[in-house]
């Protein structure tokens, strides 16, 4: 997912959350130096109050957290509502999960979580999924891209007629949205589709943002009748 | 008298376990409440015996009615059968219902026909004291009877429903009222209506003034119940689940641990092991093997597990698993082995299962190959992807990327040859054919699959 970018002048400042102590300081361990870790916390109601007190760019959150009311990541996203970075830019949250479970992703993504990856990623592509959160874009993991398909019915074949609508993908996020189920990388889409990778972003975070909005039944009421996995 | 060794199992203890030797009320193989069961059990006797017995010594002044009541008050219900008894209390229940209900009436009518026969012969039974007494033991049998251990639990439980705690409460009901009108009617015998008023008020002051003294001790009597209710079920779960852990998670730590060096062989039992504990942990209930989706999932953890390389697969969608969609799993089998021996990681599959079509893309980021440079004999690719697929009326490509290559099968769901959505008559077959791939070679399959 890494493509060459300007210079980073100035790293990302980084907030990790999750439970797991190993977990952060593996992921500590993996990061490179264009990213700098500014908090860590271990719950929701800490994390809430290092994100309040670093204002940082992005929020590296785990799903599943102890504490709040008990819904672990969305409650740290909904608990740091209108926390902005210096520059006025609000927090970015990439949710972070073991956790398969469609619910869950679903939960925190609606919450407004900027993306989703599993903790199997490796080094390099959790850095450039950090990046792209930074710079206000979504990221879409193969599995998550699998849920947006089959929440929206496009797996079915249903497609919006105007791209607005928010209970459909429009045909071209659908391909999009294909094309990353398959495993291909945003700069892969693009070629493959024949646009630019700024089009296949501006997909991806339209998918996002419909993602967030929607009222369709399958995402509010998610898994109760569904085993996708 | 002979030891419980030499003697056959009595019938209705031969599902049961005979290592029990204390006196309890077996839950199964009972007509009334098991007092006969369970003693027959604990003494090596025949219950057909016991319960001869009982019937005699009932004849002898009503002695086995006591005795057997006597028994059934302070014998524990069997122990082992007491966790299952909400379960089976509603399977269980019901055929001990209709034998007690027959029983309970065809005495009810042989003792009023006794009754009545006495009374002509003159013998004087003083009916007035008799009926009253009989009031009340026929409502404290019946008060009691909720008290039994199996329809507490499941009246607690309310497993049955409304319905049945409705019930419950009707006969509790009834069972009170027809105690509180035998004891006034004893009481006030021979008085009429105006003794009732005299005994009556307050005998039912006493009674609310007991009720107020007694009521905080039983609803924390109830209280506590439910709690250690609630804490053994907690528990049964609990011991389900370190169970589970045990023989999965821990042995796999401890193998891991023993094959620190191998990296590959870590890397495939954690593997092996997140997706078994995953599938613990989130997968619905079982029985959808025959779907499409599970199919493609299991054939994927196998390639996973033969070559110990992480596959990253999506499906979308899912239908019945039929003749075609056997192929395109066997097809896709095929591709992933292909990719996992030849390709390098990530490997990525996506399966969207449409209306109209099935499409499985596979995906690799290995050096990528050309099918026209694959010599004629190698059977992989040409006949088990493309030529299976073709020959169900499907298509499949392979397509090379600038980095790795990809294996897309398209397969028509409502083929021109016209394999309905499902055929009940060739599930068996399609689940026979699915099951052979697992222990045959893929390439032998190629040869002896499908009637085209």
């Amino acid at each position: 997912m890494s493509e060459p970018r300007s210079p980073q002048p100035a790293p990302i400042r980084l907030v990790l959350v999750d439970d797991h102590r190993m977990f952060r300081s593996g992921v500590k361990a993996e990061l490179d130096e264009s990213m700098l870790i500014v908090g860590e916390a271990a719950d929701v109601d800490s994390a809430i109050a290092v994100v309040a007190q670093t204002r940082p760019d992005v929020v590296l959150l785990d799903v599943h957290l102890p504490g709040g009311n008990g819904n672990g990541g969305s409650d740290v996203i909904s608990g740091s509502g209108g926390v902005t970075t210096e520059s006025g830019v609000p927090v970015r949250f990439l949710a972070l999960s073991v956790s398969d479970s469609a619910e869950d992703v679903i939960a925190v993504i609606r919450a407004g979580a900027r993306g989703y990856v599993t903790k199997t990623i490796n080094g390099p592509d959790l850095t450039s999924a950090i990046r792209r959160v930074a710079d206000g874009d979504a990221v879409f993991s193969p599995r998550l891209a699998g849920f947006v398909l089959d929440a929206f019915g496009a797996a079915a074949g249903e497609v919006a007629v105007i791209d607005e609508e928010l209970d459909r993908l429009s045909t071209r996020e659908r391909e999009v949205m294909r094309l990353i189920a398959r495993g291909y990388q945003y700069k892969e889409v693009a070629k493959e589709l024949f646009i630019s990778i700024k089009t296949v972003e501006t997909h991806v975070s339209s998918v996002l943002r419909k993602l967030q909005l929607s009222s369709r039944h399958e995402l509010t009421a998610w898994a109760v009748g569904r085993h996708l996995l | 008298m002979p030891t419980p060794y030499e003697v056959p199992p009595p019938p209705m203890t031969s599902g049961e376990r005979r290592r029990v030797r204390r006196l309890e009320r077996p839950v199964q193989g009972r007509y009334l409440a098991g007092v006969c069961a369970g003693l027959a059990q604990h003494l090596g006797l025949k219950v057909r015996h016991v319960r001869l017995a009982f019937g005699l010594a009932c004849l002898a002044g009503g002695a086995g009615i006591a005795a057997y009541l006597f028994l059934w008050a302070l014998t524990p219900q069997s122990l082992g059968a007491t966790l299952v008894a909400r379960t089976d209390a509603v399977a269980v229940g019901r055929p001990t219902n209709e034998p007690v209900r027959n029983l309970v009436v065809g005495l009810g009518f042989l003792f009023v026909g006794g009754v009545l026969v006495a009374q002509q012969r003159g013998v004087n039974l003083r009916l007035g004291l008799l009926i009253p007494i009989l009031t009340v033991v026929g409502g404290a049998v019946l008060a009691w009877s909720q008290l039994d251990d199996a329809e507490r639990g499941r009246w607690l439980v309310g497993d049955t429903g409304r319905a049945g705690r409705r019930a419950g409460l009707v006969r509790l009901g009834i069972g009170i009222a027809l105690a509180t009108v035998g004891v006034v009617v004893l009481v006030t015998q021979g008085r009429g209506f105006s003794g009732l008023w005299e005994v009556g008020i307050p005998a039912v002051a006493v009674l609310a003034g007991v009720a107020l003294v007694a009521a905080p001790w039983g609803v924390r009597l109830w209280a506590d119940l439910r709690a250690e209710q609630a804490q053994r079920i907690r528990e049964t779960e609990r011991a389900d689940i370190a169970a589970h852990l045990h023989d999965s998670v821990l042995q796999t730590l401890a193998l891991i641990q023993r094959q620190a060096g191998d990296s590959a062989a870590v890397v495939r039992l954690a593997r092996a092991q997140e997706r078994e504990l995953r599938g613990w942990l989130y997968a619905g209930p079982l029985g959808s093997q025959a779907s499409l989706g599970s199919a493609v999932t299991e054939v994927a953890h196998e390639v996973e597990d033969l070559h110990g390389m992480p596959i990253e697969l999506v499906v979308t969608g899912d239908r019945p698993l039929d003749v075609g969609g056997a192929a395109l799993v066997r097809a896709l089998r095929e591709a992933l082995l292909n990719a996992v021996r030849h390709g390098a990681a990530p490997v990525s599959a996506y399966v969207e299962v449409g209306s109209e079509s099935v499409e499985a893309f596979v995906r690799d980021h290995g050096p990528g190959f050309d099918l026209d440079a694959v010599p004629l004999d190698r059977f992989g690719v040409r006949e088990s992807i493309v030529g299976r697929m073709s020959r169900h009326g499907g298509v499949a490509t392979l397509r090379r990327l600038e980095q790795g290559t990809e294996v897309s099968i398209t397969l028509p769901v409502t083929a021109p040859g016209g394999h309905p959505q499902i055929q009940p008559d060739e599930q068996n077959d399609t689940e026979a054919l699915t099951d052979s791939h697992a222990r045959t070679d893929a390439e032998v399959q190629a040869d002896t699959e499908g009637p085209r």
